[in-house]
């Protein structure tokens, strides 16, 4: 019976939402407003499930790390200075910690990750291939591609007014295009992989429980029914 | 004493500390200072998950007030409330009580309601997409043209039935994946970097602070 | 009203009844569209099947209940593949849903009775860790002091079999991550594939794909699935259909709908354009 229940409310979210296609309505807004506290609230039992397992953990095992999880607790609390117009600068400590720290673990080998290495494997790529023309001609447009859309993004000094960096920056925006375009290609596949997801529950395609398909109609039906009629009333009206 | 401790200086200065606690162990081998840093991150990310009710304080001070002056769509602040309060007190990391995520409310309300909700929040992009690609997407110069014709080979490349049509969309959209979009790509991701770098030296020189900006809204 | 203004006049309603349409009925009834198989798929399912029995494999959740309807298909397609093999396996999460999303492929996978995987020396579930990029260099250092509990039994994590010979990213012979976002691959690869060299394949959203192209080439991820038709190329190879193989016809059918729409509506534009100028 819970279960059953738990298909229909599903469902009933699920549809709730996508009425937004037809226009803004109260079956839209309570969808977005229960999804905005739930999604508050989950996060909240995460974080406090994950401090729970770290006191068990590490954190209880001497009287210096007890004393350093106290510390941690006590500097978390100066966050919430930051609804006080008296002491907000507080609240700035924990946040320069957490900045400060992450900076710094990032900093740490960004250099190799993302920029030597990369530059590496541009050095890498050989200009000829012997028996492979094509993959040899592509290899000249990437040693060519890559300086010239790099190029593009320099606004140091007012080097675009030279004749050769009008060409560079038609190479660069040519490049910048196609690859945009690649982009487009694959938000559509992910944004209908994600409706089709939902498409497959509504319709009870296994392994999702097959109950949801007499739900989807029953109520896809009791939505239209509501906003159609809505519309229709408000005409006559 | 209020006055020292609003010093913007004090924040700034506990930036570089931190930041320069984890790079200098990183290039320079000091065994104690290494274990500090390993520490000192642990440690951090305590505090930072303190921060978690943030979130919560802020909706229900806005929402209540809507609530009490019962303002437009005050009823929705009292459903959000609700659930949040529901999932939150079901949630909690208290499995001798029997909350957690083993209480049957907590697994209701997350299977049920948060999945659905989540899952379909974000396909709904897919029907505006469509749309906007049909209104806007259009050949109006040799750029404009550029994207289309990419785009469009892209989409053909992942859609089964063109590839299965014509088995060239996979060799062409391969190319655009390995060629146009990998060189715009990687210098994305090197001047990135640099950028990064520049933030960081930026931050470690104290110039930068935007992340002090904001607070003390009552 | 002329043809072509009402193709520039349309109301955009029914552009979304036409995706409901492309997408619904290709799945209420499977047109049985064939799938032909990529390189994406092919170098991913080989660089699993390269691995050697006995190796270490961490799974990585870097998604949530938003990215579950294109990747979880692959999650539980991989599962499969990492469970018929003699490996073992770690989960994590980055994300906060991924234990939950874990629950889910669990109750439809069933490892003990299916594949005959025991918790704890097969395979352990350790649960989120918190704060991204930091808290991935945390795992790195010290997997059992940064997740200390596990996320199935609750007990210490340092007790399991699994864990006794892996404490550090060194330990690791592999990294496989399901992403949609930050945090993911760049922090992967600046906190574990730099500093480590622990090797990383990955399947993630379509929209992910383009930057992870500087990467591949690199070499510093070996193998990607991008996206819901290459994971259903990839149940192809494992003789494992799911659901994105059932979802194949409707991709196929929304894209042939998004492509005849361009088509449509720029030669529209086209024909006024002619027309205004004539």
């Amino acid at each position: 019976m819970a279960d059953l229940l738990g298909v229909w409310v599903t469902v009933f979210f699920t549809l709730a939402i996508y009425t937004f296609l037809y226009k803004e309505n109260p079956w839209f807004r309570i969808a977005e407003s229960v999804y905005l506290g739930i999604a508050t609230g989950y996060i909240i039992t995460v974080d406090l499930k994950y401090l729970r397992d770290q006191w068990t953990g590490v954190w209880s095992s001497t009287g210096f790390m007890m004393t350093a999880f106290a510390f941690a607790i006590l500097i978390g609390l100066l966050w919430y200075f930051r609804f006080s117009r008296k002491y907000f600068y507080l609240y700035r400590w924990p946040l320069a910690i957490i900045v400060g720290t992450g900076i710094g673990q990032a900093m740490q080998t960004i250099i190799f990750a993302q920029f030597l290495s990369q530059i590496g494997g541009q050095i890498s790529l050989p200009l000829f291939v012997a028996g492979d023309p094509l993959t040899s001609f592509n290899n000249i447009l990437i040693a060519i591609m890559v300086p010239c859309v790099l190029l593009y993004f320099w606004f140091t000094g007012g080097t675009h007014e030279f004749g050769a960096m009008k060409v560079i920056d038609k190479i660069a925006r040519y490049t910048m295009m196609a690859g945009f375009g690649s982009a487009f290609g694959y938000t559509v596949l992910t944004r209908y992989a994600l409706f089709i997801g939902r498409a497959q529950y509504l319709l009870g395609i296994p392994p999702n429980p097959p109950e949801a398909k007499m739900a989807f109609i029953t109520i896809a039906i009791a939505f239209l029914a509501t906003l159609i009629g809505y519309d229709v009333v408000k005409k006559q009206t | 004493m209020s006055e020292t401790l609003r010093r913007v200086e004090i924040p700034i200065v506990i930036t570089i500390f931190c930041t320069l606690l984890q790079i200098i162990p990183f290039y320079i081998n000091i065994p104690p200072l290494e274990a500090a840093s390993d520490t000192f991150r642990s440690w951090m990310i305590l505090v930072a998950t303190c921060s978690t009710f943030i979130g919560l304080m802020t909706l229900i001070m806005i929402h209540s007030k809507t609530i009490q002056k019962q303002s437009k769509g005050w009823y929705y602040s009292v459903l959000m409330i609700i659930f949040m309060l529901a999932i939150l007190l079901t949630g909690l990391p208290i499995p001798e009580a029997g909350l957690g995520d083993t209480n049957p409310m907590f697994d209701f309300l997350f299977k049920n309601i948060y999945t659905p909700l989540g899952s379909t929040m974000y396909s709904i992009i897919a029907f505006f997409i469509t749309s906007a690609a049909y209104r806007a997407f259009r050949a109006r110069n040799i750029e404009a043209s550029l994207v289309l014709l990419s785009g469009l080979l892209m989409v053909c490349k992942n859609a089964p039935i063109m590839t299965t049509m014509w088995p060239g969309f996979v060799t062409i959209g391969d190319w655009i994946f390995d060629v146009p979009n990998m060189s715009t790509m990687r210098a994305v991701i090197i001047g990135s970097a640099l950028g990064a770098i520049a933030l960081a030296v930026r931050t470690l020189l104290g110039m930068e602070r935007g992340y002090l900006r904001g607070g003390g809204e009552e | 009203m002329s043809l072509l203004e009402k193709l520039h006049s349309i109301d955009r309603r029914w552009i979304y009844l036409l995706a409901w349409i492309a997408v619904l009925v290709p799945l209420a009834n499977p047109l049985g569209l064939p799938v032909s198989i990529g390189r994406d798929s092919t170098s991913y399912y080989n660089y699993i099947e390269g691995i050697p029995d006995g190796s270490v494999i961490m799974v990585t959740f870097d998604y949530g209940i938003s990215a579950m309807p294109e990747l979880y298909p692959l999650t539980v397609a991989t599962f499969h593949h990492l469970w018929s093999h003699n490996f073992k396996v770690i989960v994590v999460a980055s994300w906060r849903e991924g234990p939950m999303v874990m629950d889910i492929v669990l109750k439809e996978m069933k490892p003990a009775e299916t594949y005959g995987k025991v918790y704890g020396e097969d395979w352990i579930e350790l649960g989120w860790f918190a704060q991204q990029e930091v808290g991935m260099a945390a795992l790195g250092k010290d997997i059992s002091g940064t997740l200390p509990v596990d996320y199935i039994e609750k007990k210490p994590t340092t007790g399991f079999p699994i864990m006794q010979d892996v404490k550090t990213a060194e330990d690791i012979d592999l990294l496989v991550s399901f992403e949609t976002g930050t945090p993911g691959l760049p922090e992967w690869v600046r906190q574990w594939g730099t500093p480590y060299g622990t090797p990383m394949i990955m399947g993630c959203i379509g929209v992910m794909v383009p930057e992870v192209a500087p990467y591949l080439q690199t070499g510093q991820l070996g193998a990607l699935i991008p996206g819901l038709t290459a994971s259903a190329e990839y149940e192809q190879i494992l003789k494992h259909p799911g659901l994105a193989t059932a979802g194949v016809d409707a991709i196929s059918m929304s894209h042939l709908l998004v492509i005849v729409l361009v088509i449509i509506g720029n030669a529209a534009y086209f024909m006024s354009k002619s027309g205004g100028s004539s």
